[in-house]
C-alpha cells in the first residue's frame, strides 16, 4: 500500500502541476469566450513567458540574497513573465486574428493562422535563444527543493508553495478584475453576446484585445514557475498547452471557474491515478484523456457548462 | 387583397382520419411552462392554423410535433400519411419523425445557403433514397438512377413553387419570398403527409402573399399534403384555414372556424389583452370594431404585441 | 475632427507597424545564432551582425519604411495597377528573380557549389572554350541587366499603352529567357552531366509571362481591358490551346536540349542517341524513331495541335493531334525500354537495365505527346458551339467588356489533361533525392488530406486525431506481415493488407465516433486529439505488441502482386512507389468525387450549413457524421498501409500530434471542402520545407512555414483553391449567370464579432 502512504504527496504534486494548467487554461477559455475559438497559439505565449521572465531572473539571481531579495526575484520574474507574455498575446491577435475577424473569415481559418503563428513564435525563440538541455534557470537563489513545511510524512517543497501561492494570488486577481471592473463587465458583456454587446457602446476589438492581455499575463505567469521548476525552451509550450486545453474544456470552455476547476482536477488525476500499482506512470497521459473523454461523453458540455458571462 | 377559395374544402377533408391527436401536452423549461395541457386534434386534408400572440408557444408546439422539444406531460401521436398507423411523437429524433411523414419550415428561414437551389430540394427528396456511400463511389448503377430521380422530383418541386429557372442558384443568394418558397419545396421534397409551416408571409409584400396562398392551397388540392400553419397574417389566415386553433400563454383557449374565432371575446380578449367579460361587452356594443382589425392585413403589426404584462394575464 | 494623441494618428501606427515588421524580417533572415546564455550576443548578432550587408537592422527598416511608404500612396500607385498587363509583368518579374536568386541551375557541383546562378556564372565566366552566347551570359551583372531591360521596357509599353513599344517588349523579354535558357543549354553540353536544375526553364517561364503582358499591353485599345479577361477571350474561343501551347514547349525541349540517355554521366541527346544506336542491334521500329521518328512526329504533333487549337478546321484537325500524340507517346515509350534494355544487354559502359540511365528527354517527350493529344482530343470532342466570329467580335467591341465570355470551355479538361502527364511523366526526370520526398512525403500527405477533407471540410467535423488512423493502417500492416511481437493467424504481402487496414481503420474510427460525434465542435476537437494521443502512446507502452518505440522488426516487406503469371515486386526504386500511390490516389479521387456528388457528400454540406435544419429535413445526421469519420479513416488507414511498406521501419514517433495538426493545416491551407484545394494545400505545404532546405537554414524552416501558413490566412483565408458548388447540368433552361462563390456560408464567418 505504497500508492496509500504516497497520496498526500502525490496530491501536493497535483495541486501544484493543476494550478498551472489552470492559470494557462484560463487564456484559453477567456479568448474562446469572447470569441468563440481556440486560441491554439496560446501554448507559444506560455512559452514566451518563460523565456521572458529568464531574461530578467538570470539578470538578477547571482549574488547572494536574503528572503526578501529572493521573494523580489521571484515577484520579478512574475512580473516580466506576465508582461512579455500579455505583450506577445496582444500581437499575436492583431497580427494572426484580427485581420480574419474584419475579414470574416471562417471559423477553422482562425485555427490555422494560429498554427502559423504558433511554429513561427516557437522557431523563431529557438533561432534567437538557442536550446540547452536541462533547467538554466538560476536556483542559488531560490534553493526551490528545500522543505518549507512537513506534516505527517507530506513534504512540501519552497517551489510548490511558491507556484501554489502564486497561481492562488493570480486568480483572485483575475477574479477581481472580471467582476469588479469596467473592463471586467465589458469582456463578459462581449461573452454574453457581441452584436449587443456594441450596440451598447463597447468597444468590441479593444475589448477583445485587453482579454488577450489578460490571458497572456495568466500564462506569462504560468511560463515563469513552470520554467523555474522545470525547466523550459521553445518547444516547452505544445504539452502544456495541450493538457491546459485539455484541461479548459474538462470544466466547460469559454466557463472561467470551469477552467481553474478542470486544471486543477486534470493535475490532481494525473499525479495520483498512474501511480497506482496496476497502471503505472508511462500511461499518464492517457488517463488524462480518458477522464476528459470520460467526462465529455456524460456532459458533453464540460462540468460547468459554458458561458463566461454567466459562471464568471 | 382578395383570396379566392374554390374548392370545397368539406369534400377534401376526411374527419375520421386524424394525423396529430394531441392529448395534454405539456412542456416546461425550468420554471417557464411553454406549453400547457394543450390537446387538440388536426384531420387529414385539413388547413389547420394555430394563430396567437408572441409568446403564446406557437412555435413550441411545432418544435414538440417535430421532436425538437420532448414535452414532460402529455401523448402526441402521429399518423403522417394516409393509411399509416398512429405511433407516439415524443422521444423519438427529429429526423425520424420526419421519416414518419412530417415536414416543417422554419420562422426565420433556415436554408443551406451555400447549396444550390436545386442541392437543398435534393437533400430532401434524398434522405428517402436507399443508396450507400459505396455504391456513390463505384457508381453503381441503381446509385445512378437514383440521382437521376432525384434531380427530376427536384426540378418538378421547383417547378411547382416557381423556381424551376433558379435551380443553379445559390440558395443564400435569392430573394427572400424565393427562400420562403424554396423552403417549402424542400419541405416537400420529403414527400410528407402534412407540413408545417412557421409563419411563411412574415416579411412578404401583398402580392406575394397571395401567391403564397395560392401555393398552400395548392399543396392540398394537387399533392394531397394537409397543411399546419402559424401564421400572423389574419387576412391570409382567415381567407385559407379551415379550422383555428388560438393558442396564448402555452394553452389554447379557443378553437373553431374562420368565422367563430373573429367573434370569439376570449380571442379578442388575447390580442387585445383585456378580460374576455370586456371584451364580450365592447363587442356586443361595436361589433364592427374588433371583426375588422381582425381582418385587416396591417393589424398584425398592432395585435402581435400583447398589452397586458404576463403575471396580470395569469392571475 | 476629432483630436487624438499622436500615437493613435494612423499613419503613426502604420509607420510602427512597419518598423516592426522590418525587425521581424532582421530577426528572420539569418543564420541561427546566440544562445541562451548570451542571448544579447544573439540578437546583437542578428541585428547588426558580421554581414557583407552591413548592419542588418538598418537594411529591414529600410525595408519597413519602403512598405509603409507603399501603403501610403497606395492610391496613387493603384490606378496603374488597373493598367492592362501590369499583373503578369510583376507577376513574371516576381518569376525571374525567383528563378535567378532561388533556384538551381546545375547540378554539377563540381562547377557550382550551391548550383545557383552566382555561383556558376563564377564559374563558367572564367572558363575557356565556352560558346559566346554563354560566356556573355554568364557575365555577372548581364543577367540582371538583361532583366532590367525587359522589364523597363514593358514596364513603359504599359504605361504608355504604346502597341510598337508593347511588340518590342514584349520581343526582348523572349530574347532574354531564351538567351539565358540557351546559355544553360550550353553551359550543360560543356559539363557533360545529367541536370534536374528547373531555374533556366524556370526564368524562360517567367519571361515569357513577362512577354505576355507587354502583349497584353500592346493589343489593349480598349480603355479598361484588364489581363484577366483578355486571356479568358483569348483561350475562349481556342479549348485546348492552353495545352497545346505547353506541350509545344515541353516538346522542343525535349527534342533539342534535353538529356536522352545518360549511363555513367554521360549527356545523349536525341541526337547523340541516335548516333548511338544507329546500326546497332535495336528493334528497327526504335531506331528509325530515334533517328527521324521523334523529330517528324513531335514537329507533326506541334504543328497539328497549334492549327487545330487556333481554331481552324478544328475537328477533324483535332482527330489528327489526338491519333499522332497517342502514336507518338507509344513510340516513345516503346523506344525508352527497348533502348535501355537492348544498352544493358550489349554491355554498353555504365547500362544497367530496362529504363535506366535514362535522361529527362524520352519523359518530356512522352509528356508533350499526351499534352498535344489531349488537346486534340478536347478541340474534336467539345460540344459546345463555339463561334469563332462572334468570340472574335467580343473581343474587338469594347461594349462587352466585364466579359460575355465568363468561363474557359474545355479549360477543367485541359488542366486535368496537364496535371496526368505531369503526374505521369515528370517524376522520372527528377533526382531521387525528389523522388523520395514526392512518395513519402508529398504523396502520402496528399492521400491524408484526401481523406481528412472528407471528414473536415465536407462533414465539418473538426477532427484533430487524424493520424491515430494512419497509424492503425501502418500497424494493422506490420501485424499481418509478421514484423511485430504479436503474431497474426496468417502472414500475407502488404497489399493484401490495406483491405484489412482499412476495416481496422474504419472499426477505429466508428468506435472514436460513435460515442463522441453528439459533442459540439471544439469538444470533438479535443476529444480526437486525446485519441490520437491515445493511439500513439499505446503503441509506444504496449511493448509486447508493437516493440516499443523501436518499431516492427524485421523490416515490414516492400508490396508484391503474384496473381498467374502477374509477378511484380516493388524494391526500392522510389518511382514504383509512385505509380502505385498515383493508382491508390486516383481510384480513391474518382471515389471521392463522386461520393460529394451524391446523396451522402449532399446531406455533409447539408448539416455543415444548419444541422437543425438538415434533421428537420429528414438528414440522419449521426450516420452521415459516422460515415464522414469511417471513409476519411479507411483513407488514412489506406495511406498507413503504403507508408509502412514503403518506408520499413518506422515507430510511434511518426505518429505523433503535430503531424495531425499539419495535415487539419493542409486542407484549410488548400480550401476546406475543395479536393483539388486539400491536394494543392498538402502538395504545396509538404514541398515547401524541402525547397526551403536550399534556402534557408534547416533550424529555420518551420518558422517560414508558420509565416506562409499566417500569411496565406491572412489574405486568402478560404485557401488556395476554395470549393465551389458543382451546377447541375440541366437540359433546356436558360443559361443563368455563373456564380461561383465560397462554399463557407457567411453565417459560419466571424464577421458577427467585428
Amino acid at each position: 500500500m505504497n500508492w496509500l502512504q504516497n497520496l498526500p504527496d502525490y496530491l501536493v504534486l497535483g495541486l501544484t502541476r493543476g494550478s498551472m494548467y489552470a492559470l494557462v487554461a484560463l487564456g484559453y477559455t477567456l479568448v474562446y469566450g469572447v470569441l468563440q475559438l481556440i486560441n491554439f497559439a496560446h501554448s507559444e505565449v506560455f512559452m514566451a513567458g518563460a523565456f521572458g521572465s529568464y531574461l530578467v531572473v538570470s539578470q538578477l539571481a547571482p549574488g547572494e540574497h536574503g528572503f526578501l531579495g529572493a521573494s523580489m526575484i521571484v515577484l520579478a520574474g512574475l512580473l516580466t513573465g506576465a508582461i512579455v507574455s500579455a505583450l506577445i498575446a496582444w500581437t499575436l491577435e492583431l497580427v494572426a486574428y484580427k485581420p480574419l475577424r474584419q475579414r470574416g473569415a471562417p471559423k477553422l481559418a482562425f485555427l490555422i493562422s494560429a498554427i502559423g503563428m504558433s511554429f513561427f513564435l516557437v522557431q523563431l525563440f529557438g533561432k534567437l535563444f538557442n536550446r540547452f538541455s536541462g533547467n538554466p534557470f538560476p536556483e542559488n537563489y531560490l534553493d526551490k527543493n528545500a522543505p518549507v513545511l512537513e506534516l505527517g510524512g507530506v513534504t512540501v517543497t519552497r517551489i510548490q508553495v511558491i507556484i501554489i501561492v502564486a497561481a492562488l494570488l493570480t486568480m483572485i486577481l483575475l477574479d477581481r478584475i472580471v467582476n469588479g471592473t469596467k473592463l471586467g463587465r465589458s469582456i463578459r458583456a462581449v461573452a454574453e453576446d457581441a452584436p449587443t454587446a456594441a450596440l451598447m457602446g463597447i468597444n468590441i476589438d479593444r475589448t477583445i484585445s485587453r482579454t488577450f492581455l489578460i490571458g497572456g499575463a495568466l500564462a506569462g505567469v504560468a511560463g515563469f514557475l513552470f520554467g523555474q521548476a522545470f525547466g523550459f525552451g521553445n518547444t516547452m509550450g505544445f504539452d502544456q498547452g495541450v493538457k491546459a486545453f485539455a484541461a479548459a474544456v474538462l470544466g466547460g470552455i469559454g466557463n472561467l471557474r470551469g477552467a481553474m476547476m478542470g486544471g486543477l482536477l486534470l493535475g490532481i488525476v494525473e499525479a495520483i491515478v498512474p501511480p497506482l500499482p496496476f497502471i503505472g506512470i508511462e500511461w499518464t497521459d492517457v488517463v488524462a484523456f480518458v477522464v476528459l473523454v470520460a467526462i465529455l461523453v456524460f456532459r458533453p458540455t464540460g462540468l460547468l457548462g459554458e458561458k463566461l458571462g454567466r459562471a464568471a | 387583397m382578395t383570396i379566392s377559395v374554390p374548392e370545397t374544402s368539406k369534400q377534401l377533408i376526411d374527419h375520421d382520419d386524424v394525423i396529430y391527436d394531441i392529448k395534454n401536452v405539456t412542456l416546461r423549461f425550468g420554471g417557464v411552462t411553454s406549453l400547457n395541457d394543450v390537446t387538440m386534434q388536426m384531420y387529414r386534408g385539413e388547413i389547420l392554423a394555430i394563430i396567437g400572440p408572441n409568446g403564446a408557444g406557437k412555435t413550441s408546439l411545432f418544435n414538440a410535433l417535430t421532436g425538437v422539444y420532448h414535452p414532460q406531460e402529455g401523448t402526441i401521436s402521429l399518423a403522417g400519411r394516409s393509411g399509416d398507423s398512429h405511433a407516439m411523437v415524443i422521444g423519438k429524433k427529429t429526423h425520424i419523425i420526419n421519416h414518419m411523414g412530417v415536414a416543417r419550415t422554419f420562422q426565420n428561414i433556415r436554408l443551406f445557403p451555400a447549396l444550390t437551389a436545386l442541392e437543398n430540394v435534393r437533400v430532401a427528396v434524398e434522405t428517402r433514397q436507399k443508396s450507400g456511400p459505396v455504391s456513390a463511389m463505384l457508381g453503381m448503377p441503381w446509385q445512378r438512377k437514383e440521382d437521376r430521380e432525384s434531380i427530376d422530383k427536384g426540378l418538378e418541386l421547383l417547378r411547382f413553387v416557381g423556381l424551376r429557372e433558379k435551380a443553379n442558384e445559390l440558395a443564400g443568394s435569392l430573394a427572400y419570398g424565393e427562400q420562403r418558397r424554396l423552403e417549402i419545396a424542400r419541405a416537400l421534397g420529403t414527400n410528407p403527409g402534412v407540413i408545417l409551416l412557421d409563419e411563411p408571409a412574415a416579411g412578404t409584400n401583398p402580392s406575394e402573399k397571395r401567391e403564397l396562398a395560392e401555393l398552400i392551397l395548392q399543396i392540398r388540392r394537387e399533392r394531397g399534403v394537409s397543411v399546419l400553419l402559424i401564421e400572423h397574417d389574419m387576412k391570409l389566415v382567415m381567407s385559407i384555414a379551415d379550422r383555428l386553433v388560438v393558442l396564448n400563454f402555452g394553452g389554447k383557449i379557443a378553437e373553431g372556424t374562420p368565422e367563430e374565432i373573429q367573434k370569439d371575446p376570449v380571442v379578442i380578449a388575447a390580442y387585445l389583452g383585456t378580460s374576455a367579460e370586456e371584451a364580450a361587452e365592447e363587442l356586443e356594443a361595436l361589433p364592427e370594431l374588433h371583426t375588422l382589425a381582425l381582418d385587416d392585413p396591417d393589424a398584425n403589426i398592432i395585435i402581435e404585441t400583447p398589452h397586458v404584462p404576463a403575471e396580470e394575464e395569469k392571475a | 475632427m476629432r483630436n487624438v494623441p499622436w500615437y493613435q494618428n494612423p499613419t503613426v501606427k502604420r509607420l510602427f507597424g512597419c518598423l516592426a515588421l522590418g525587425l521581424v524580417l532582421s530577426l528572420m533572415i539569418g543564420k541561427q545564432q546566440g544562445s541562451r546564455d548570451d542571448y544579447y550576443v544573439g540578437i546583437k548578432k542578428a541585428l547588426f551582425g558580421p554581414s557583407i550587408l552591413g548592419p542588418r537592422i538598418i537594411l529591414f527598416l529600410l525595408v519597413g519604411v519602403g512598405v509603409f511608404f507603399l501603403i501610403t500612396y497606395w492610391s496613387r500607385i493603384k490606378p496603374y495597377l488597373g493598367r492592362p498587363g501590369i499583373k503578369p509583368m510583376a507577376i513574371g518579374a516576381l518569376g525571374v528573380v525567383m528563378g535567378y536568386v532561388l533556384l538551381k541551375w546545375t547540378d554539377n557541383s563540381r562547377a557550382a557549389a550551391d548550383g545557383k546562378l552566382g555561383t556558376l556564372s563564377d564559374a563558367a565566366s572564367s572558363t575557356e572554350g565556352l560558346s559566346p552566347i554563354a560566356q556573355t551570359f554568364f557575365t555577372m551583372p548581364v543577367p540582371w541587366i538583361l532583366f532590367l531591360v525587359s522589364l523597363i521596357a514593358t514596364l513603359i509599353a504599359v504605361i504608355l499603352r504604346n502597341r510598337v513599344l508593347g511588340y518590342a517588349a514584349a520581343a526582348i523579354c523572349v530574347v532574354a529567357g531564351l538567351w539565358g535558357y540557351l546559355a544553360h543549354g550550353y553551359v550543360q553540353s560543356f559539363l557533360g552531366t545529367p541536370d534536374h536544375s528547373l531555374g533556366s526553364a524556370f526564368q524562360l517561364l517567367a519571361y515569357l509571362t513577362i512577354a505576355g503582358g507587354a502583349l497584353v499591353a500592346a493589343r489593349s485599345h480598349l480603355e479598361v481591358a484588364d489581363t484577366k479577361n483578355f486571356i479568358r477571350r483569348a483561350f475562349a474561343w481556342r479549348p485546348g490551346l492552353f495545352l497545346a501551347a505547353i506541350g509545344s514547349l515541353v516538346g522542343l525541349e525535349s527534342l533539342l536540349q534535353a538529356t536522352w540517355f545518360s549511363p555513367q554521366g554521360r549527356n545523349a541527346t536525341l541526337v547523340d542517341m541516335s548516333a548511338l544506336f544507329a546500326g546497332s542491334g535495336l528493334a528497327p521500329v526504335s531506331q528509325q524513331f530515334l533517328r527521324w521518328g521523334a523529330f517528324v512526329l513531335l514537329g507533326a504533333a506541334i504543328l497539328v495541335g497549334l492549327v487545330a487549337t487556333l481554331g481552324l478546321a478544328r475537328k477533324k484537325l483535332g482527330w489528327v493531334a489526338f491519333g499522332v500524340g497517342v502514336v507518338g507517346a507509344l513510340l516513345t515509350l516503346l523506344t525508352l525500354y527497348l533502348a535501355t534494355g537492348y544498352a544493358a544487354s550489349e554491355g554498353f559502359e555504365g547500362a544497367t537495365g530496362h529504363w535506366q540511365n535514362l535522361g529527362a528527354g524520352g519523359w518530356l517527350a512522352a509528356m508533350a505527346f499526351v499534352m498535344l493529344a489531349g488537346a486534340g482530343w478536347i478541340v474534336a470532342t467539345l460540344d459546345a458551339p463555339v463561334q469563332v466570329e462572334k468570340a472574335e467580335r467580343d473581343l474587338m467591341s469594347s461594349d462587352t467588356v466585364g466579359g460575355s465570355v465568363r468561363h474557359i470551355p474545355g479549360m477543367k479538361y485541359a488542366l486535368l489533361i496537364a496535371v496526368i502527364a505531369v503526374a505521369l511523366f515528370y517524376p522520372p526526370t527528377m533526382t531521387e533525392y525528389w523522388q523520395n520526398v514526392l512518395v513519402s512525403q508529398i504523396g502520402i500527405f496528399v492521400l491524408l488530406a484526401i481523406g481528412l477533407n472528407v471528414v473536415v471540410g465536407w462533414a465539418g467535423l473538426l477532427d484533430l486525431g487524424f493520424i491515430a488512423f494512419y497509424a492503425v493502417g501502418s500497424y494493422t500492416t506490420a501485424w499481418l506481415v509478421g514484423s511485430l511481437p504479436a503474431k497474426p493467424p496468417f502472414t500475407v504481402s502488404p497489399l493484401w493488407a490495406i483491405p484489412v487496414a482499412v476495416i481496422f481503420a474504419l472499426i477505429a474510427g466508428v468506435m472514436l465516433g460513435a460515442p463522441t460525434l453528439r459533442l459540439r465542435g471544439d469538444y470533438l476537437a479535443i476529444v480526437t486529439l486525446g485519441f490520437g494521443e491515445i493511439v500513439r502512446i499505446v503503441a509506444v507502452n504496449a511493448e509486447s505488441i508493437t516493440n516499443s518505440t523501436r518499431g516492427p522488426s524485421p523490416a515490414v516487406p516492400h508490396p508484391a502482386i503474384s496473381i498467374g503469371p502477374l509477378q511484380w515486386e516493388w524494391g526500392l526504386n522510389y518511382l514504383q512507389y509512385w505509380y502505385l500511390l498515383l493508382v491508390i490516389m486516383v481510384l480513391v479521387i474518382i471515389g471521392f468525387r463522386r461520393l460529394e456528388d451524391s446523396r451522402l457528400g449532399r446531406a455533409w454540406a447539408a448539416i455543415r450549413e444548419d444541422e437543425v435544419a438538415a434533421q428537420a429535413t429528414g438528414v440522419n445526421t449521426f450516420r452521415a457524421k459516422l460515415f464522414a469519420f469511417a471513409i476519411g479513416a479507411s483513407t488514412s488507414g489506406i495511406a498507413g498501409v503504403f507508408f509502412a511498406s514503403q518506408v520499413g521501419y518506422f515507430n510511434p514517433q511518426n505518429f505523433t500530434l503535430e503531424y495531425s495538426i499539419l495535415v487539419v493545416a493542409y486542407v484549410v491551407f488548400g480550401g476546406m471542402g475543395s479536393l483539388p484545394g486539400a491536394m494543392a494545400g498538402a502538395a504545396v505545404l509538404t514541398w515547401l520545407p524541402e525547397f526551403l532546405k536550399e534556402q534557408v537554414p534547416a533550424e529555420d524552416r518551420q518558422m517560414w512555414i508558420g509565416a506562409v501558413i499566417l500569411l496565406m490566412m491572412i489574405f486568402r483565408p478560404a485557401g488556395l483553391i476554395p470549393a465551389t458548388r458543382r451546377e447541375t447540368e440541366l437540359e433546356g433552361i436558360d443559361e443563368a449567370p455563373r456564380i461561383e462563390p465560397r462554399a463557407v456560408p457567411e453565417s459560419e464567418s466571424m464577421g458577427a464579432t467585428s
